[in-house]
């Protein structure tokens, strides 16, 4: 069962997130803070232990339906900011061209050379 | 009619049925996404968003009701975040590479990412309430949540921020790529997680280990940065109430 080895590891490690989280009182996420630890004990042991891979990698696979449940609530609050939703989407979307731009331009000139792989 | 909704009430006491709704969702909207030649305008998880809020409101099933059945799902979005620790591993040497023009990006690109939809909003009138709504809107959801209840603005209406950011960051990311001559798939991965979030992510995953790994990188940063921040900077600015 090593997936079922990997999930518990994943599980753990983000109950001692929430365990940080209250210890600390620090704005986190528990999962940030409990794949920061992951990526941490993996450099520490050097390579990545058959269980985890075998729980992570589906779960990686699957994150775009686990947020679905979320993002669907958007559709259910449309009626509630009438008159608003022009602002929101001219923001929303003119912002993000903007930072996408700043970000990818910011990356290009620091690092030089975008064909270095 | 009666005895529709009666079969409705039964099949909604287990939570099984919003699993199975959200499954057939995710997979249909795969399915059409695949059979669209995977356009980066509309991505699956937007089609698949799509089929299940028409499902919902075809059934008449009320989405508070919905959402209690699929918190059997969005529990593993916790031990999936963690799993994101497994590619930032693998691409650990790649990172160290780039320490130093992340480490200055970062900050700078959070924080723009956040500042300009904020103006712009502002200029347009937008009320507190809506500000402070969408300010981590570049942020992935378990943190976003946090951040914006500290600021005192919707929970609904700041997911529906992410939604749309996360969808929009896609093809702002190969419109600025192509227009930037960019095709190193690190620049862009991690563009994909600054900006987009968990969506912007799953989209670099599609792209290559690689590019994902950087995604999930950027995301992570730029979650931390703005929940350590952005509170303190809204209090500056006396935004809070």
């Amino acid at each position: 069962m090593p997936a079922l080895s990997g999930f518990l590891w994943l599980i753990s490690y983000w109950l001692i997130g929430e365990v940080v989280i209250h210890v600390t009182a620090l704005p986190i996420s528990s999962g940030v803070i409990g794949m920061l630890l992951l990526c941490v004990t993996l450099a520490i042991r050097g390579r990545v232990p058959g269980s985890i891979a075998a729980a992570a990698q589906p779960l990686i696979a699957l994150l775009a339906m686990l947020i679905m449940p979320g993002v669907v609530g958007v559709f259910f609050i449309i009626g509630e900011l009438a008159g608003q939703w022009s602002a929101i989407l001219i923001a929303l979307v003119l912002g993000t061209l903007l930072s996408v731009f700043t970000t990818l331009w910011l990356l290009k000139r620091l690092i030089g050379q975008s064909h270095v792989q | 009619m009666s005895n529709d909704s009666s079969l409705l009430a039964l099949l909604t006491t287990t939570p099984l049925f919003a699993v199975g709704l959200t499954l057939t969702a995710y997979l249909v909207g795969n399915g059409l996404f695949q059979r669209l030649k995977r356009p980066s305008w509309l991505p699956a998880i937007l089609i698949a968003a799509l089929l299940l809020a028409g499902a919902l409101a075809l059934i008449g099933l009320p989405y508070a009701t919905y959402q209690q059945g699929a918190t059997w799902l969005t529990v593993l979005l916790g031990p999936a975040t963690v799993a994101l620790g497994m590619p930032l591993y693998q691409q650990l040497p790649r990172i160290v590479e780039l320490w130093r023009p992340l480490a200055i990006c970062l900050p700078i690109a959070a924080a723009l990412a956040a500042f300009y939809s904020l103006a712009i909003a502002w200029l347009l009138g937008s009320s507190n309430t809506i500000l402070a709504s969408i300010a981590a809107k570049s942020v992935t959801a378990p943190i976003a949540i946090g951040i914006t209840e500290q600021l005192g603005g919707t929970v609904a209406l700041l997911l529906g921020a992410l939604l749309i950011t996360g969808v929009i960051t896609i093809p702002c990311v190969s419109l600025a790529a192509r227009f930037l001559h960019i095709d190193d798939e690190r620049l862009i991965g991690f563009a994909l997680g600054l900006n987009g979030h968990a969506i912007g992510t799953v989209r670099a995953f599609e792209l290559s280990p690689t590019a994902g790994a950087f995604a999930s990188l950027g995301m992570s940063l730029t979650g931390i940065f703005t929940a350590v921040l952005l509170p303190l900077a809204w209090r500056l600015l006396g935004m809070g109430g």
